[in-house]
């Protein structure tokens, strides 16, 4: 991703989400984290923080959750893996979540947000 | 006083100390980049790198003992501001025991410390003054005032050397079981070694080696890592279980711990049944002192060397790798046995400067499905001798990394491998067939992103963005 996509992606968040939103880097990445985002009903827990990785080498963002979020059948989302990321456990998931700069941010995130609705 | 470390990667060391022990018309100084991991057991300050100043920066000054430009440290400020670090003025007082701060190193410290939180204001920031054994500073942490400290510093080399404020105290080890092994590690030695805390993940074949290897050498405290539990076809080789642990599914860390008692030597343990880089594993090897690696698979791996390379913590890998020859020659081989011992010390190389990870040889062994595909696989061949071979190599070189019973070298130079000056020792390959244990050493890659860009880069600063 461009830095000019990554810097709309950020004002986007911060105008969505507030104070919810914080920033680190990690390298050449720059990171994310929403304090909290909503899980649709049924998820254990109900809802869980957010990271984000915008990483110049990548297409498009990469969406993690806290780790041992489950769906509402009680498993885990299938494919998903832990990962390190900025030496912090993440839980990455996979989903196929479209992502084109003209939709937005808050779009791919309501997309990645939907992962959780699907019991596999 | 509040407790702050600093730890120091192999190769910034030496340069540091000798820029700051320099004889000269006046005292040196040299300014430190540093990040920060905030959660492994107190503040400690990672040293990313090091900027020193040219002899035409300094000015004279009657009744200083060094004074300069200010201008001369804008590339410091500039890569701190760039890469958001913290920083740190070096200086030092050439004599043995705690340094104390004179009148002059407080008010330039008031001064400059000031002029830095500004412009990273999430970050700490530092003043040290550096004896030959102990360390005095200035530290202000983002937010706060700033405070006097004496920080405890870890300079990683060939061994880890550690100062440490005040004297260590006076506790007695039980001299007798321990006496031979004295005459190696002499008791200093035996009284870091009860001090260190060692993480060690997977505890199959190599594992449980190398746990109890640990445990006999007297190793304070281990963090035994394994999501498992034992079955039938862990009996050959895990050393220590029994059938009635197999009967009850035991977990493995459980089985590991119970040996570790029986050997008596007050290791304690800590138990963390989860697979890395799960949360709970990931805060346990934070604060290792040493973190030991016995997985099978190259995702784990990369896994322990960023957390190694982020936290500057020593990580030592073993693994044993038995193949079947297809078509063997007449009464030759049947097999290869391969397996490595790899002590990676960070500033020195890694695994990606080696080549023994890659992205392609990650991508292969995912071969497409997630990560849970390799984590579950069917075992590959293990035979408990060869495991034990290339395990109590693992343990000797911890006992090396905390006791520096073959040197103490802060440079690269002084883990260089016998002739070879530009390669670094450390990279021993088994040859199971020919019974060989052969260090071909590696060498540390300039260009390596890896180490560019995670060595020392420490937990991940949030901010607000507004």
């Amino acid at each position: 991703m461009k830095a000019e996509a990554i810097e709309q992606a950020l004002r986007d968040l911060v105008s969505a989400y507030g104070d919810g939103v914080l920033t680190g880097r990690d390298g050449s990445r720059t990171l994310v984290r929403l304090s909290e985002i909503e899980l649709p009903p049924g998820c254990q827990p109900t809802s869980t923080p957010l990271l984000i990785v915008f990483d110049p080498d990548q297409a498009k963002p990469i969406p993690y959750v806290r780790p041992g979020q489950l769906l509402a059948n009680g498993r885990a989302p299938r494919s998903a893996s832990i990962q390190i990321v900025g030496g912090e456990s993440w839980m990455q998931f996979s989903f196929n979540i479209p992502w084109a700069e003209e939709h937005g941010i808050t779009r791919f995130i309501a997309s990645a947000r939907q992962r959780f609705a699907q019991n596999d | 006083m509040t407790e702050i470390g600093l730890r120091v990667p192999l190769g910034v060391g030496a340069p540091l100390m000798e820029t700051v022990f320099r004889q000269g018309r006046h005292e040196y100084v040299a300014l430190g980049l540093v990040s920060t991991a905030g959660d492994i057991g107190r503040n400690t300050m990672l040293l990313r790198r090091v900027f020193t100043l040219d002899e035409a920066a300094y000015v004279r000054a009657p009744g200083h003992g060094g004074a300069w430009r200010g201008t001369a440290m804008i590339p410091a400020i500039e890569a701190a501001m760039n890469e958001g670090l913290g920083l740190v003025v070096f200086h030092a007082h050439p004599h043995d025991g705690p340094p104390r701060l004179s009148g002059d190193d407080r008010s330039s410290a008031g001064r400059l410390l000031q002029m830095f939180a500004a412009r990273v204001p999430y970050r700490p920031h530092g003043s040290i003054v550096l004896s030959r054994t102990q360390a005095a500073g200035l530290i202000t942490m983002p937010g706060a005032p700033m405070v006097e400290m004496a920080p405890r510093v870890r300079w990683l080399g060939a061994s880890i050397t550690d100062w440490q404020p005040g004297s260590r105290g006076h506790r007695i080890l039980d001299s007798a079981a321990f006496a031979r092994q004295n005459l190696v590690v002499r008791d200093d030695g035996q009284l870091t070694l009860a001090d260190a805390r060692v993480a060690v993940v997977g505890l199959g074949g190599g594992g449980s080696h190398v746990a109890q290897d640990l445990a006999h050498l007297g190793v304070g405290e281990l963090v035994l890592v394994d999501a498992d539990r034992v079955s039938s076809t862990d009996q050959h080789r895990l050393v220590g279980l029994t059938s009635l642990d197999i009967w009850l599914r035991r977990s493995k860390t459980r089985v590991i711990r119970r040996a570790v008692r029986r050997i008596g030597m007050g290791t304690r343990c800590e138990m963390i049944m989860e697979r890395v880089p799960g949360p709970k594993a990931i805060a346990a090897l934070k604060r290792a002192d040493v973190i030991v690696g016995c997985v099978d698979n190259l995702h784990a791996r990369a896994d322990l060397q960023d957390m190694a390379w982020r936290f500057l913590i020593p990580y030592v890998d073993m693994g044993v790798n038995i193949r079947t020859i297809e078509i063997p020659e007449t009464d030759g081989p049947r097999v290869t046995i391969g397996g490595n011992v790899l002590t990676l010390i960070p500033g020195g190389f890694c695994m990606w400067c080696c080549g023994f990870l890659s992205r392609e040889k990650l991508a292969a062994e995912l071969r497409g499905p997630g990560r849970n595909y390799f984590e579950n696989r069917g075992g590959e061949a293990q035979v408990v001798s060869m495991n034990g071979l290339v395990a109590s190599q693992a343990a000797t070189e911890v006992l090396q990394l905390l006791t520096g019973f073959v040197g103490t070298g802060l440079t690269h130079g002084s883990l260089a491998l016998d002739g070879q000056p530009g390669i670094q020792r450390g990279f021993r390959k088994l040859d199971g067939v020919r019974g060989t244990l052969q260090d071909w050493g590696a060498s540390r890659r300039p260009d390596c992103s890896f180490c560019n860009e995670i060595l020392g880069a420490g937990s991940v600063v949030w901010t607000s963005p507004r």
